[in-house]
Parts: structure tokens; sequence; C-alpha cells
């Protein structure tokens, strides 16, 4: 079967290629350029994954989840080849907050958030969310990109990750703590006690 | 009037007296506005959020992240070139 299908003429690959992957091209390129933080790093990433997902076409089983299928080519590569390159602003500093979690004291930092709910604040946070998003280290940065802004399942994400789902799930959840402890902390220096 | 009692407490009750479910409810919480909870964890989470104002709190907060995060964690243009030289690639692929 597989036999069959990798010896499909150049032109049905092409077409397949049009009709399911290039569609999500741009979410793809957001989703390299949230891994690189950089603008000929994310064009290599998605060049890299488009000649991958076309010379692997024939193990793309049609009628299943492109979008999925294709990030998680994007994933794999990332970590095989950019990961040592790139580097993620803001990291350093924010070691603290997550050993803070990883200590299993802070999971609802409540007293500072509240403010968070304020349009004034929701409205001049701009830049410190992309900030705070980017702060997280990468295995936390994705869970939250992929769920919250590409809109992906938990059962999409495990496959994506190559994880079960229920780390998607925790993962997730201390994820979006440590962003909430991040924007509480920006809301608070700007005056928003 | 139970409602009305509710939601004062939740509003002007002791802010500092802290929930024990509250670390539960929050993961319940997160789970509902993901869209991947049980009718029960729903049923749950509305039944303890009306009259729990911490809980209540934290299901404010959650969504109002989620819609920052949506609204800021803005797109960027994929460059038309970009698409162009993956189709180039492709043709020399072939
Ligand atoms: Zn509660």
């Amino acid at each position: 079967m597989e036999e069959e299908q990798s010896t499909k003429p150049d032109r049905q690959k092409t077409e397949l290629f049009e009709r399911e992957f290039m569609p999500h091209l741009e979410a793809l390129y957001n989703f390299a350029f949230k891994l690189t933080f950089n603008e000929d790093d994310a064009k290599d990433l998605l060049q890299d994954t488009s000649m991958k997902a076309y010379r692997f076409i024939h193990s793309f089983a049609q009628g299943t989840n492109a979008k999925a299928w294709l990030f998680r080519i994007m994933k794999n590569s990332f970590i095989n080849d950019y990961r040592k390159k790139s580097k993620a602003p803001g990291m350093v500093d924010y070691q603290e907050v997550e050993a803070y979690y990883d200590s299993g004291k802070g999971t609802s930092p409540r007293d500072i958030t509240v403010d968070l709910r304020a349009e004034t604040v929701r409205d001049k946070l701009g830049d410190e969310v992309t900030l705070a998003l980017n702060s997280l280290t990468v295995d936390f940065r994705t869970v939250i990109i992929l769920c919250d802004l590409e809109g992906f399942k938990y059962d999409e994400m495990a496959k994506i990750l190559d994880i079960p789902i229920g780390t998607v799930r925790s993962r997730l959840h201390r994820a979006r703590n440590m962003l909430k402890a991040k924007l509480a902390a920006y809301a608070a220096q700007m005056g928003y006690k | 009037m139970g409602k009305l009692m509710r939601w004062l407490g939740r509003t002007f009750g002791d802010k500092t007296k802290r929930c024990p479910e509250e670390e539960h409810c929050l993961e319940l919480v997160r789970l509902m506005l993901d869209d991947e909870s049980t009718q029960e964890d729903n049923d749950y989470v509305l039944k303890h959020i009306d009259g729990c104002y911490q809980c209540y709190d934290n299901y404010d907060v959650e969504r109002a992240i989620r819609e920052v995060v949506q609204k800021k964690g803005k797109n960027v243009k994929l460059p038309v070139e970009v698409v162009t030289e993956i189709r180039q690639k492709i043709e020399v692929a072939k």
C-alpha cells in the first residue's frame, strides 16, 4: 500500500500538497516564528518542514488532520535542527518562576492577578503578552501556542508532541500558571496593584 | 435571595480565606475553557463558582488571559516570496 502510494506521479503529489498543506503554511510560519524568534530561522524552518512534508507525503493519510501532521513535522525539525541555535529572550529570569511552580507552592498566584481582568490593563498589555509567552521555555510555550492560538484539541497535541494526553494536560496547566504569574507581574509593575 | 447572598459573599466576603478545592476547581475550569471537560466537570464548576468567590475569580482571570493571548498573540504575515520559493523547491525536488 505504502509502496504503491510512494510511487504516486509527481503531479498527484503536487496537487495533494497544494490542496492539503498549502492552506496551513501561514499557521506553520507563525508557529516557526514563535519557536525561533527570528524571521530568517522561521523561513528556513518552514521550508524544511514543507520539503519534508512533500518528501513523506505518501505517509500522510488523506482525510486525517493535515495541520496536525504538519505541526508534528515542524516540531520535530525544530527540536532536531534549530533548538540549539535559537535563544529565548528573558529565559533566565524566568527560571526562577518556573522553579517556584515546580516546587508546588505557586499553583494559583491569585493575589496579584485580579487586575488582569480590567480592560485598561489588558489593552496596555500588548508586547508584555508576547514577552511573557516568549519567556516560557519551549515546551511550555508550545502547548499554549498549540492550544490557545492554533486551537488544537488535547488528543491532537498529544500526537504533535509525542506525549501522553495526561502530560499535555499537566504541562498546559503548569504553562498557564507560569504565564499568569508573568502577566500578573507585568500588571503589577505597571502599577495595577 | 440565596443567589444574592452568594453574590454578596463572593463580592464582599473574606477574600483571604482560601478555598480547599481551589486547585482542583482551577484544573476543571481550564478543561472547561479548553472544551475538554465532561458534562459532570462543567456541572461541578458552574455550581462551585456560583458560591465561591475565589474560584469565580480564578475563572474570570482565566478567561481574561485567554482573551488577551488570542488578541495580542498576533499573527505574523507569511511573506509571499516564501510561498513562491517553496513551490520552486518542490518543482526541483520532483
Ligand atoms: Zn472554590
